[in-house]
Parts: structure tokens; C-alpha cells; sequence
């Protein structure tokens, strides 16, 4: 693995105001009538460009943050900031809009749908965005944006693969085009490489890095590996519910 | 635009689907084509049973009654086309110096009549009949062999001997031509001095002058026609006595009113007090005369859409199923969907939206089919009679020429909104509880 480590300092401009950022987000789960604490105040600033780390044990409840900070679980209390405005107490119909929008998703699991070729999959998250008329009018456009993209990933030859007919590292490259082609101003990763062998893993990885540098795009990267958690701009550490370090 | 799109893929990419689309099209087709030939045979048969009855009879009349009163009293209501007495008896028809055929095996039906000995002797009035029924119709409507000589006279007496017609079918069955001589075996009440009653028996030859032909079935079986001249003789019945008149009217949509109207005038001719009595005589309309017979037909036709109901259930629960089995395969991709900004009305949609689809598709294909099997069911019928010489309709029984239909579009309609609004409610469950479906359990994965 090339560890060309990057220097951090000099993107970050402190009076900018972040592209995500929560503010004492706690979480609880019920069990029966007994709270169990898995987030317990967590406090974190994204800055447009930014890669961040994500590090913590298993069971830290670094998934769940991830899911509370992409509108995808709600918060038993504290906030989070999109762009310094208060995302959990908009409508149901514009969180799910933002979710796209705002905050792109790439998982463990790809997700992708398996009925769907490589290139509808990366086209169902643009047409997710749009009404069926506004779709119909740029659906060349659409198509094409959706095969510069999976082209970029070197996945040019796979377009009308089925994800059952693509290897593990290909269908997280979809994935990845996926939540790009909804241009969003931050993807969240849940160990999207926590199902590949090394080998691949790395090429994904390169990937997003190059993403990040190319497209000023920012990243919140839950990894358990150092090695790349070195290689971010910065890190955040997630121990019993609270950051640490 | 995600919905219709994921609909539309889910749909095609998953051939189980078609169970439900064939399913909902068995329905519909099914319930199409049988309402419809149930329709189409009542509405040919009401037309047979049309042809063969008077418009309007007045039944029920006292053994005093007189025709030629009766008749000016009639004559005065306007809708009174013509009137045309009958007496109407019974006897056996055999052939001269042969036993009467034995009474019918039990079970065996009077459809054609060809196997009773038992008959209905009407009395009629030619010249008065002509004008009153289609009499003429049913002389011609017959095979050159049977039909009588002189079609303006059809009863006239021949050889020194009174004329009887026979149905058609019936001297085919038993071999009988114009010309041959038949015996008509009856009897009448007499009532003796001392207050008994004793049967008189009667005996009287008659030439067959030829045959007619109804085509309503069950009548030219039963039914034999002679003078009335001839029956009032044989019964020692003075000339103007009348069982029966039979009425043609003017305008058909005023039938049930004019039968109403005549009733009151019978009674008050023959100086009947309770005009609203419901024993004594009275006029009745052909299709209250059949009603029973009518009913019997649409009563067969509303219990065979409550059969049919059963098919469109199966169709429900084998859609409910695939559509159901769809939305657990599916609940991994809810997840996903919901992450790029999907919403639970959104999820729901989708799945409803392939529900709908099936359903649509299979609503058209049944419509489709089921006109068309409606249509050429009789050129299928055709084509296996001649492939495999199996009838499957036996239409002759019923004097039918064909497999008949009636496409009422109310009913295609009727079955079109139940089947969809059934589609409806079965791909509702299902993708509610797709809606329901917590995102957050298929995307934390393993
Ligand atoms: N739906 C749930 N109900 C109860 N406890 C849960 C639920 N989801 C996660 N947890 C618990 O919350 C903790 C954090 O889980 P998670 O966020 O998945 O951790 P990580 O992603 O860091 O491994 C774990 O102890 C897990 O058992
Ligand atoms: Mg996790």
C-alpha cells in the first residue's frame, strides 16, 4: 500500500461554517424499559474538503452515529447541523431529500439493487432526485453522466453487468458512483471496505482519496484500519458512546 | 421517478408475477364468458318463447264464458290489436288401431315432448290465430315434407276427415307424414243426475295436415292443434264457449299495464264484483305466463357469478401471495432506497404500483379475452366437433343455432372495477407492510 501521508492543516478554515456537524447527540435503545446508552454526547465538525476518520471498537456505536448523522435514525436528543442549520427537525419529505442530496451513503454491504445492471443502479439515485417528467427530458444526460462516472472507476466493460456478475471491489465502486452522481456535499462510509480482500480494499480506497483531493468533497470514513486512518486529514475516535482523544 | 421505474423492473425481471397477471385474466375472462352466454341464451330464448306466445292470454274464464261478449269488451281497449279464442283440453295421440305409447320413463324430460303421449289440445281459430299469433311462421318455418298444403287454410278438413298439426320434432321422431291418420284419445267430466261425476271417454280420428314449428322449446312437443269447431264438437261444447283468448296488442312496451286493463274489463263483462279478486279469470302478459321458466335461466346466471367469485378469490390470494413474497424478498433493498432518499409513502408506492400494474395488465388481457371467447366460442366449438366430434354445447337441445352471447357492457364493466378494486386492496397489505419495514435492520447488514 502507497502511505503518501497528507498534511491536513491549510484546508480548514475555522470560520467556515461545517458541512455537517453534531452537537451533544445522544442515543439510547430500549430495553424493554431499561435505556441502553450507546451515543452519549457526541460532539464533531465536518469542513467541506475534509476526510475524516472514523475509529473506534466494535459495538461503539459507530454505525449508529453514522445513521443518526444521515437522517437515518433520529437522535433520543442533541442535534445535527447541515450546512450549521438543524436537519432532524425538518418534515419528513425534506430530511428524505436531504438524505441524497446532502449526504451521500456507501456501505459495508454495497446495497445495490440486484435486478438492477451496474449502470440502472447508478441512474435510479439521479432519478430518486427528480420528478418522471424532468427524468424523461434528461435521461440522455443522465445515462451519460452515470457512464463517465462508472468509466472514471474502471468500470467502463461492466455496465450492463448484474451485481451478482460483479466482483466484491466492482460492486463497491457502483456503490461509490451511486452516491456520487446525487452530488452530494459529504459521503458518509461505513467500512466500505470491510468485505474486500487487502488487495482490493486498497484500489477502493485510493479511489475515495482521489475522489476527496479532485472533487474537494468530504469524507466521514468509519475504518479500522490505522494505517488509512493515518492517511485522512483528521481522526475521531468513538469509545463507550463518547469521542475520545 | 424512481417508483414506476423500480415498479416496472421488479415486474419484469420476476416471472412469478405472472401468476398473479394470469390469474387476475382467468378471472375476468372467466366471469366475461360465462355471464355472457348465460345472457345471450336467456335473451335468445325469452325471443323463443316470445314467438311461440300471445302477447297477452286471458286465462282462467268460467266454463259460461262467451267469446263474442268477451271479444267486443276487448275490442274497446285501444291497445287491442286482435283477439282469437281457444279451448284448451288434453288427450293421447296414437296411431289407429294401436295402443297409446306408454307414459314416459321417469326422469325422461318433456323438452321435446317427443316421448309423452300426453298432449295439450288447442282449439284454434285460424283465420283469427293469423292475426293474432305467428301461427303462419311456425307453418313455414318447417321441412317441405311436413309442411301443410294450403297455408291459408292449415286445418281444413280432408277426405271426410278433421285435420290435426303436430310439432315438427315430433312427427320426425315418431315417423309420421302429413296425411296419416291419428287417433286422439281424451275424456271429459260428466256430471250424472244423481251428482256424480263420470268420465266419458272420447275417441276421434284425425289426418295429420302437416306440422309447425315453435322453436320454443317444450311446446311443439306438448302442444297439438286442431279446429275449434272440431274440439267444441268433440266436448258437445256450445259454439261460442272459450277457454282462453289470446290478444295481440299494439304497442309491446305497454303490455303489463294493457293486461291489467283488460283483466278489470273481463271481469266487469262477465259481472264479476271483486275487480281485484285474485281467483277467477285474468289476463296475463307472455312474460308473466313464462316468468318461472325465464327466472329459472337468470337464477342460473346469478348463482354462476357467485361460483365465479371463487375464481376471482383464487386470483386475489395467489396475487396477495406473489406480491407478498415479493415485498419480504424485497425488504433488503427498502433500506437503500430509504438511504437515497426514499420515503415509507414512497416504498409503499412502489410496491403498489407493481400490484397495480399486475392487476391492469391482467384486467385487459381478461377483457380482451373474454370478449373474443365470447365471440368465436361457437367457431371453437365448431373446430372441435370437427377435430374430435365432441359437442361441447349441445345447442340442438335448446333450438339454438349456435352458442349464443351477449356482451352487456354494464357487466364488463362491473367485473372490471371489482377485479381492480380487489388489486387494490391485495397489493395494499403487502406494500404497507413494505412501508412499515424498518429501514435501519437491512442496512446495519449481518
Ligand atoms: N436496534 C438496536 N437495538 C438495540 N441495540 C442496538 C441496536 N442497534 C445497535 N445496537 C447496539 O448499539 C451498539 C452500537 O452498535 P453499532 O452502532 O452497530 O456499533 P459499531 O458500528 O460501532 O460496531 C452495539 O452494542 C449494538 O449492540
Ligand atoms: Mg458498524
Amino acid at each position: 500500500m502507497s502511505t503518501s501521508k497528507r498534511t491536513a492543516t491549510g484546508i480548514v478554515d475555522p470560520n467556515s461554517i461545517p458541512v455537517l456537524a453534531a452537537e451533544n447527540v445522544r442515543k439510547n435503545y430500549w430495553l424493554g424499559k431499561r435505556a441502553i446508552p450507546v451515543l452519549r454526547g457526541i460532539d464533531l465538525r465536518v469542513y467541506q474538503g475534509e476526510m475524516v476518520a472514523l475509529l473506534g471498537a466494535s459495538g461503539a456505536g459507530k454505525s449508529t452515529l453514522m445513521h443518526v448523522l444521515g437522517l437515518l435514525d433520529t437522535p433520543t436528543d442533541g442535534q445535527v447541523l447541515y450546512d450549521g442549520k438543524p436537519a432532524h427537525s425538518l418534515s419528513i419529505n425534506q430530511r428524505a431529500a436531504l438524505r441524497h442530496r446532502h449526504t451521500g451513503f456507501v456501505f459495508q454491504f454495497y446495497h445495490l439493487i440486484p435486478e438492477l445492471t451496474a449502470l440502472q443502479n447508478v441512474v435510479l439515485a439521479r432519478m430518486m432526485q427528480i420528478s418522471t417528467l424532468h427524468y424523461w427530458r434528461e435521461r440522455r444526460a443522465v445515462r451519460a453522466e452515470a457512464v463517465l462516472i462508472l468509466t472514471q472507476f474502471g468500470l467502463g466493460e461492466r455496465l450492463s453487468h448484474r451485481p451478482s456478475e460483479l466482483s466484491g471491489g466492482e460492486r463497491q465502486r457502483v456503490a461509490i458512483a451511486r452516491a456520487l452522481i446525487a452530488k452530494p456535499r459529504i459521503v458518509l462510509a461505513d467500512e466500505p471496505t470491510g468485505n474486500l480482500d487487502s488487495h482490493t480494499a486498497d484500489g477502493v480506497m485510493e479511489l475515495l482519496f482521489e475522489i476527496n483531493q479532485t472533487q474537494q468533497l468530504a469524507f466521514l470514513l468509519v475504518t479500522h484500519n490505522e494505517e488509512i486512518a493515518a492517511r485522512c486529514h483528521r481522526m475521531i475516535r468513538l469509545k463507550d458512546g463518547l469521542v475520545v482523544g | 421517478m424512481y417508483r414506476p421505474f423500480l415498479s416496472l423492473r421488479w415486474l419484469v425481471t420476476r416471472p412469478i408475477n405472472l401468476l398473479g397477471v394470469g390469474g387476475v385474466t382467468l378471472g375476468v375472462f372467466a366471469m366475461i364468458v360465462v355471464v355472457s352466454i348465460f345472457s345471450g341464451f336467456l335473451k335468445t330464448v325469452s325471443e323463443h318463447i316470445r314467438s311461440a306466445s300471445a302477447d297477452i292470454a286471458v286465462q282462467a274464464l268460467p266454463s259460461t264464458a262467451q267469446f263474442p261478449a268477451l271479444q267486443r269488451a276487448l275490442a274497446e281497449d285501444p291497445n287491442v290489436a286482435a283477439a282469437a279464442p281457444r279451448l284448451v283440453h288434453f288427450g293421447m295421440l296414437h296411431e289407429k288401431d294401436h295402443r297409446p305409447p306408454p307414459p314416459p320413463l321417469l326422469g325422461r324430460g318433456s323438452l321435446q315432448g317427443g316421448d309423452t303421449p300426453f298432449l295439450i289440445v288447442l282449439g284454434i281459430d285460424p283465420a283469427r290465430e293469423f292475426l293474432t299469433t305467428r301461427l303462419r311462421e311456425w307453418l313455414e318455418d318447417v321441412p317441405p315434407d311436413l309442411r301443410v298444403n294450403n297455408l291459408d287454410a292449415p286445418l281444413e278438413q280432408k277426405n271426410g276427415h278433421d285435420a290435426i298439426l303436430l310439432g315438427a320434432e315430433r312427427m320426425r321422431n315418431e315417423g309420421l307424414k302429413p296425411g296419416d291418420l291419428v287417433v286422439l284419445t281424451s275424456g271429459k267430466l260428466q256430471r250424472s243426475n244423481d251428482g256424480l261425476s263420470n268420465p266419458d271417454p272420447i275417441d276421434h280420428e284425425f289426418v295429420i295436415s302437416g306440422a309447425f314449428h315453435t322453436r320454443h322449446i317444450g311446446y311443439d312437443g306438448n302442444n297439438t292443434l286442431v279446429d275449434i269447431a272440431v274440439l267444441q264438437q268433440m266436448l258437445k261444447l256450445p259454439i261460442t264457449s272459450v277457454h282462453e283468448i289470446i290478444i295481440k296488442v299494439r304497442d309491446p312496451k305497454t303490455t303489463e299495464d294493457t293486461a291489467d286493463r283488460l283483466t278489470r274489463a273481463v271481469r266487469r263483462t262477465l259481472q264479476i264484483e271483486d275487480l281485484e279478486e285474485r281467483r277467477g279469470p285474468v289476463a296475463r302478459s307472455w312474460r308473466y305466463r313464462n316468468r318461472f321458466f325465464l327466472q329459472s335461466i337468470e337464477w342460473q346466471r346469478e348463482l354462476m357469478k357467485i361460483i365465479l367469485i371463487v375464481i376471482m378469490v383464487v386470483a386475489a390470494v395467489l396475487m396477495f401471495a406473489t406480491l407478498s413474497m415479493m415485498v419480504t424478498e424485497k425488504t433488503s433493498d427498502i433500506g437503500i432506497l430509504t438511504a437515497m432518499g426514499g420515503t415509507p409513502r414512497g416504498v409503499m408506492s412502489v410496491f403498489l404500483g407493481c400490484g397495480m400494474a399486475i392487476t391492469s395488465i391482467g384486467i385487459a388481457l381478461g377483457t380482451l379475452a373474454g370478449c373474443l371467447g365470447s365471440i368465436y366460442l361457437e367457431n371453437f366449438r365448431q373446430l372441435v366437433l370437427l377435430w374430435t366430434g365432441l359437442d361441447l354445447f349441445p345447442v340442438k337441445v335448446y333450438n339454438l343455432d349456435r352458442v349464443p352471447y351477449d356482451l352487456d357492457p354494464i357487466w364488463i364493466m362491473q367485473v372490471a372495477c371489482t377485479a381492480a378494486i380487489v388489486g387494490i386492496v391485495v397489493s395494499a397489505l403487502p406494500a404497507y407492510r413494505a412501508a412499515r419495514h424498518d429501514p435501519l435492520v437491512s442496512l446495519r447488514g449481518t
